[in-house]
This record gives structure tokens, C-alpha cells and sequence, in this order.
């Protein structure tokens, strides 16, 4: 019986990456809801993603670990958005977003799309195929991140 | 990315373009869809570029049930008293994430504001529902199909239904009888049948597609119960005709036309006013029947006039000539009336 727990238990887990190299990574993603309690005040609580049904609110958390001796350096983390979202935003400031699916990249207000017409107009976050992190810091042996970014279901 | 996938997605960039606000579709994602994240990392160690490190996450998109029924326009349908065939319509819009049956009822209001601000007060007879067959948008008796649910409607796809039913007689202007039009969501599994009723996933999350109802409460609906109305009415505009007889001595044998008095032979002039009320429906065919007194000659020098106007309660002698007399009775048809105006009938007898 254990034994059948634990095997669920992994197929529920994210997967987990192979370290290959020496640095692991981890995706995960959490439906966020928010919901007024009975005091009259928002709760936003997040959930693994079982109930999931168009325009919920997805969390994207990328968690890396450097499990290798040496420090590790140049780390560039990518992240394509799933067909079936759209994406809404990231908290973290450091991140370069692409909307020509990872051809250019810069920071969301830098860019442009070609609209319905032909002509040019500023990027929305709805435009976003990719999200990129470059980490200027080495991240030593043992050192950790996590990462994340907000979408809706399409 | 196979042609359906390739136009879902020149659709939501379509979406993008007009309304950046929303991104998502009505319908969305199809359910049971698995969306998977994967990230990537690049790095080096000791200068040295690494090989690269992927890992994904993957999620099912669940079954969003949701649909809508609206009344196509914004105002009553107008019918006549005895009326067959009155036709009110709904739209009727799949907006889950998934096919769906939906079963399709009408029922009359019982009393109560209706729709469109009108009291319901009496019912339609023969009430049937049919669905827009040939999709043109206007009922076609024998083309459009009686039903009882409209078979796999497809995510964002809707349908028109129409209401048919008869306006009984003597029902005067501004009676309403409110219909109601629901629609319940069903599995869509299965094509030429009624599919099974549905029911939200109840209790803990599964990783497999649950259900989930998200209808909304507008319009007097019930949120979340897969289940969604609409209301819209028929209301009553008749014709309201009434009509005035009078009557005035125009000569007699021995004063001729200077103060004549009703004597034996004297000529009499009969006017039969029709008036079709204020705010009152068209009156077509309206005739005239008027048997003549035993006691008096029709007089046909004189004829009979129809169509004829009345100014401040008097007729005028205006009309053109028409009708017909048979065994004493004086018949007229008169044109069309409408609401606030006056037709007359003029005819004269010879007293006996």
C-alpha cells in the first residue's frame, strides 16, 4: 500500500529534471483564486493545478538549484508560454520577455507588434511568447532560486 | 500545430489585436487540453557552456460549463387577437469548453412583470419550439424542426429557437403572455440523442477533466446550475372598432328641404360611423351590414357612399360611392381603418 502511495505521490510531483550538469530545475505551476471570506475580505489562495478552466489564474514557479561542486555561472533561463496561455506579468523585474517567439528580447514596454493593420503599436503582456532570465550572479554550489510568472487559460 | 490548432491561434491573436484586456476566448481552451510548461536553463561551470536543462509541468484543462439564451432584439413581439403562428425568438449559446446537448423548454408565465415591462396575463395555445433549421433567422413553418434539445452544440457555437405559438381571440391591446426559454446543459457525447444530465465534480480536485459550472445569475438566473432562461412576450395590439348610427330628415313632400318633418315620404339620411380607437391595431376588412326599417324605402337615386369622413360628430357627405342593397338590407365594405380614424357608411330611405 505504501508502496502504491509513493508511486502516486511521484506521478502527482512535477518532474523533476535529470542533472545532467550540475544544476537541477524544477516547474511547477498553481491556480490562483481569489475569493471574499465572510469577513467581506479578499483571500487569494493557491492551488495545484487539479480544477483548471479557462480565464483562471496560472502561477508559473521555476525553482533551479546548483547541485554540482562548482559554482555556476551565466545562468539563462527560458521559458516558452504554453499555447493555451496568455500571459499576464512577472514580478521580477530582471526578467526580458520575447514577442516574436524568442527571436528579440527586452523588456515589455521596449517592444512592439505589428497590429491588425500592418502598423506597429506597443506590445501587451498578451503578446508575450517567451520569458527569459538572465542571472548576472554566479550561483555557487548549493545555491538557489525561484522564479515566476503569471498567465491566464485561454 | 495541425489546421485546427493553427486557427485557434490566428484567432487569439486576432483576440489580442481587438481587446488586449481579455485574451480569453468565451468558450477558452477546450477541456480535457493539456497544457504543458517547460523551462530551460543554460549555464557554465568553470567557463565552460554546460548542457542544457529542461523540465515541464503539465495540467489538464477541466470542463468549463457555461451557456447562455437571449431574446434576438430587444422588444415584444406584437400579435392580433386569434392570431396563428406568432413567432417570438432566442438565441441560444454553448459557452463551455466542450460540446454539449442542451435540453431546450418553454414555459408560459404565470402573472408577473414580463419582459418587456407588460403584465402577464394570459397564455399563448399550442406553444412548440423549433430550432432555425435553414440558420436564415426567421421561422419557415414545415422547414424549421419541432425539438425538444439541440444536439452537440459545439463550444462558442449558438443556435436560434423559436417560440410558435397561437394568440387566442378577444384579447385586447397591451395583454402580454410572457414566455420563457430555458436551456440545460447535457453531455454531448453522443449525436441524434439526449445525453446524459451533468453534474459538477463534487468534493476533492481529480487530475483527470472535472466539471465545473460558471453560469451567471443575470437575468434572474440561478448561477453555477447549468442551467440558463431567458424571457421575452408576445403582446396583444387589436383593433378597436366601434360604431355610431345617425340619423337626419333631409326633405319631406311639403316643405321640401326647408325644416322638413318626419310625414310619410319625407327622405331620410342614415350614417353609420366606424372608428378604430386611438393606439389600436390596423382594421382590415371592415363591412357594414344594416337591415332597413319595414317601415322605410331604400332609396337608390341616392345610392350609397362609403368612406366618407365625420368632422365634430357630423358625418360629411364625402364619400365615394360603393356598397350594395338587397331585400332591404344596405351593405358596405370599407378600406382599411387605421388607429384614430373614422369611416363612414351614408345611405338615405324614403319614409312609407
Amino acid at each position: 500500500m505504501k508502496k502504491i502511495l509513493l508511486a502516486l505521490f511521484a506521478l502527482l510531483l512535477p518532474v523533476a529534471a535529470q542533472a545532467a550538469g550540475s544544476v537541477s530545475l524544477v516547474s511547477e505551476v498553481f491556480v490562483e483564486r481569489t475569493e471574499t471570506n465572510a469577513d467581506g475580505r479578499s483571500v487569494t489562495t493557491r492551488a495545484e493545478p487539479d480544477m483548471v478552466v479557462p480565464g483562471d489564474n496560472l502561477v508559473f514557479v521555476l525553482n533551479y538549484r546548483n547541485d554540482g561542486a562548482e559554482p555556476a555561472t551565466d545562468l539563462v533561463l527560458t521559458n516558452p508560454v504554453p499555447d493555451s496561455v496568455s500571459f499576464s506579468g512577472t514580478d521580477d523585474a530582471s526578467a526580458v520577455v520575447s514577442v516574436d517567439g524568442g527571436e528579440t528580447w527586452g523588456a515589455l514596454a521596449a517592444l512592439t507588434v505589428a497590429g491588425a493593420d500592418g502598423a506597429s503599436r506597443p506590445a501587451q503582456a498578451a503578446d508575450v511568447t517567451h520569458i527569459r532570465w538572465v542571472l548576472s550572479q554566479p550561483v555557487p554550489q548549493g545555491g538557489a532560486g525561484e522564479l515566476s510568472f503569471r498567465g491566464v487559460v485561454k | 500545430m495541425n489546421s485546427s490548432m493553427r486557427m485557434l491561434a490566428s484567432v487569439s491573436l486576432l483576440a489580442v489585436a481587438t481587446s488586449v484586456a481579455s485574451p480569453a476566448l468565451a468558450a477558452g481552451t477546450a477541456s480535457g487540453t493539456p497544457i504543458t510548461n517547460t523551462v530551460s536553463v543554460d549555464f557554465r561551470v568553470g567557463g565552460v557552456n554546460q548542457n542544457q536543462v529542461t523540465a515541464s509541468d503539465t495540467f489538464t484543462v477541466d470542463r468549463k460549463i457555461n451557456l447562455t439564451v437571449a431574446e434576438v432584439g430587444s422588444t415584444t413581439t406584437s400579435v392580433s387577437p386569434g392570431q396563428a403562428t406568432a413567432v417570438t425568438a432566442f438565441t441560444v449559446t454553448n459557452v463551455s469548453n466542450a460540446t454539449l446537448d442542451l435540453a431546450i423548454a418553454a414555459t408560459q408565465l404565470s402573472g408577473g412583470t414580463s419582459a418587456h415591462g407588460g403584465t402577464d396575463n394570459f397564455d399563448a395555445t399550442a406553444l412548440g419550439i423549433f430550432v432555425d433549421t435553414n440558420t436564415n433567422g426567421a421561422y419557415d413553418a414545415g422547414t424549421d424542426q419541432a425539438m425538444s434539445y439541440l444536439d452537440q452544440v459545439a463550444a462558442d457555437a449558438s443556435r436560434t429557437v423559436f417560440v410558435v405559438g397561437n394568440i387566442p381571440l378577444g384579447r385586447a391591446t397591451n395583454d402580454v403572455a410572457g414566455v420563457r426559454l430555458s436551456a440545460t446543459a447535457r453531455e454531448g457525447t453522443a449525436a441524434g440523442s439526449l445525453g446524459a444530465a451533468i453534474t459538477e465534480t463534487s468534493g476533492a480536485n481529480t487530475t483527470g477533466v472535472d466539471t465545473v459550472f460558471a453560469d451567471t445569475n443575470a437575468n434572474g438566473n440561478t448561477a453555477r446550475d447549468g442551467i440558463h432562461f431567458a424571457v421575452d412576450d408576445f403582446t396583444v395590439l387589436a383593433a378597436n372598432l366601434s360604431a355610431t348610427k345617425t340619423s337626419r330628415i333631409i326633405s319631406d313632400p311639403f316643405n321640401n328641404t326647408t325644416n322638413p318633418k318626419m310625414i310619410p315620404g319625407a327622405v331620410v339620411e342614415y350614417c353609420v360611423a366606424v372608428t378604430n380607437a386611438a393606439g389600436s391595431a390596423l382594421a382590415t376588412n371592415v363591412s357594414i351590414s344594416d337591415t332597413l326599417p319595414g317601415t322605410t324605402t331604400f332609396d337608390s337615386s341616392f345610392g350609397i357612399l362609403v368612406n366618407g369622413t365625420v368632422t365634430s360628430g357630423t358625418c360629411n357627405a364625402d364619400g365615394t360611392a360603393g356598397g350594395s342593397h338587397a331585400s332591404g338590407v344596405v351593405s358596405g365594405t370599407l378600406s382599411d381603418i387605421a388607429a384614430g380614424v373614422t369611416r363612414t357608411v351614408v345611405f338615405r330611405v324614403t319614409v312609407n
